[in-house]
């Protein structure tokens, strides 16, 4: 099994064997000689099957590992909850349970502005920070006079493009349930927007209607009432004015 | 005093209101008196910059992983990280558990099996690891 070489006398190899003995081995019936990277590990084997079967040795076999302390108990592993051990359940429960708005504006509802689009579109998106850090480490100092002449505006409405900005959020609840009908390219964002508009104007529009339709049914009733008024004889205080037609 | 992520919020927010009062007067200027508030405005957006700039050796140990900006900077709720994040998890968790669940039976049915076929050198092997 073992080849140890017809250099080896057999002298050296007793009393080698003796040095090694099985009963000083503290692995017990294991050949100390054979030496091993692994102490636990035995010999590995291949064995092949078919016309010539062999058995080649060809490295250390982990049959005999050492037992592991008390498995389950010293070391935490996957088998445990490892939500309940360290004491999430409560925000589990809370993500899980609810569903979670999607957009950045309910997460951070007092920020004024539209927030809900791509950062990179703006050039306001926070990996652009860590990117390329902007320039840091200089005391901030209050403006001078004349510095703060260089603030000196215009009079009068700011220029059309840089109006957009100041278009208020759009409300959730309004375009929620239009959200499937925007298949055209256009964000929800600008469609919403645009949608809400145009809904309020519409909405206008309509009231407006009303507010005519009322105006004119009021007309025609104060005119029949003094039609009423001049026929009848129970309001003589009232001066007969020739009409023109 | 609140915490310090606390104080850093508050500033954060009263920064932000400052500079929307800044581009509500910017907006439609109007010159008479207006150029002083604007100035002062301007003043106060430097005072907040130095409160905020104030502030962070207080949160210095507060640790964002980078995934999350990827979700701010989509417009997405910050929220939906630490959800998925959970969510991973657990499913994770289940797997693993699975596993060992696994091999703990496969043990079992291996060492019984053993037991049938070569039941001196089972014990031999038990004796050996100490668990009878």
């Amino acid at each position: 099994m073992i080849n140890y070489g017809n250099m080896m006398h057999a002298d050296q190899f007793r009393s080698k064997v003796e040095t090694y003995s099985p009963k000083s081995s503290p692995r017990g019936a294991r050949s100390p000689v054979v030496s091993r990277q692994d102490s636990s590990g035995t010999l590995k084997t291949t064995i092949s099957l078919g016309k010539n079967p062999s058995i080649v040795h060809s490295g250390p076999f982990y049959l005999m590992k050492e037992p592991p302390v008390v498995l389950g108990e010293s070391e935490l592993t996957g088998a445990t909850n490892l939500m309940n051990y360290y004491g999430l359940e409560h925000s589990y429960s809370k993500f899980s349970g609810k569903k979670v708005k999607e957009q950045l504006s309910s997460f951070l509802p007092s920020l004024p502005g539209v927030i809900d689009g791509p950062g990179q579109s703006d050039n306001s998106s926070l990996r652009s920070i860590i990117e390329k850090p902007p320039i840091v480490g200089k005391e901030l100092l209050p403006l001078t006079s004349v510095q703060l002449a260089g603030f000196r505006l215009h009079p009068g409405p700011l220029p059309e493009h840089y109006r957009y900005l100041n278009t208020a959020p759009a409300r959730k609840h309004k375009n929620k349930h239009k959200k499937h009908k925007h298949k055209d390219g256009t964000t929800p964002q600008e469609t919403s927007l645009m949608d809400t508009s145009l809904d309020t104007h519409e909405k206008k529009h309509k009231k407006q209607k009303r507010h005519e339709d009322d105006k004119e049914r009021k007309k025609r009733k104060k005119e029949k009432k003094r039609k009423k008024q001049r026929h009848s004889p129970e309001h003589p205080g009232m001066p007969l004015q020739p009409t023109m037609f | 005093m609140g915490s310090p992520l606390e104080n850093l919020e508050t500033n954060l927010e009263m920064f932000i209101e400052n500079v929307r009062q800044v581009r509500i007067i910017v907006s439609d200027f109007q010159p008479q008196g207006q150029q002083n508030v604007l100035n002062q405005k301007i003043q106060g957006i430097v005072t907040g910059l130095q409160e905020i700039d104030k502030l962070k050796n207080q949160v210095q140990d507060v640790h964002v992983p980078f995934e999350v900006f990827d979700y701010i900077d989509q417009g997405k709720n910050p929220q939906l990280y630490t959800k998925d994040c959970i969510e991973k998890a657990l499913t994770k968790n289940e797997e693993v558990k699975g596993k060992i669940d696994s091999y703990r039976k496969f043990k079992t049915n291996m060492l019984l099996e053993l037991q049938k076929t070569f039941p001196t050198e089972l014990n031999m092997y038990r004796a050996l690891r100490g668990d009878d």
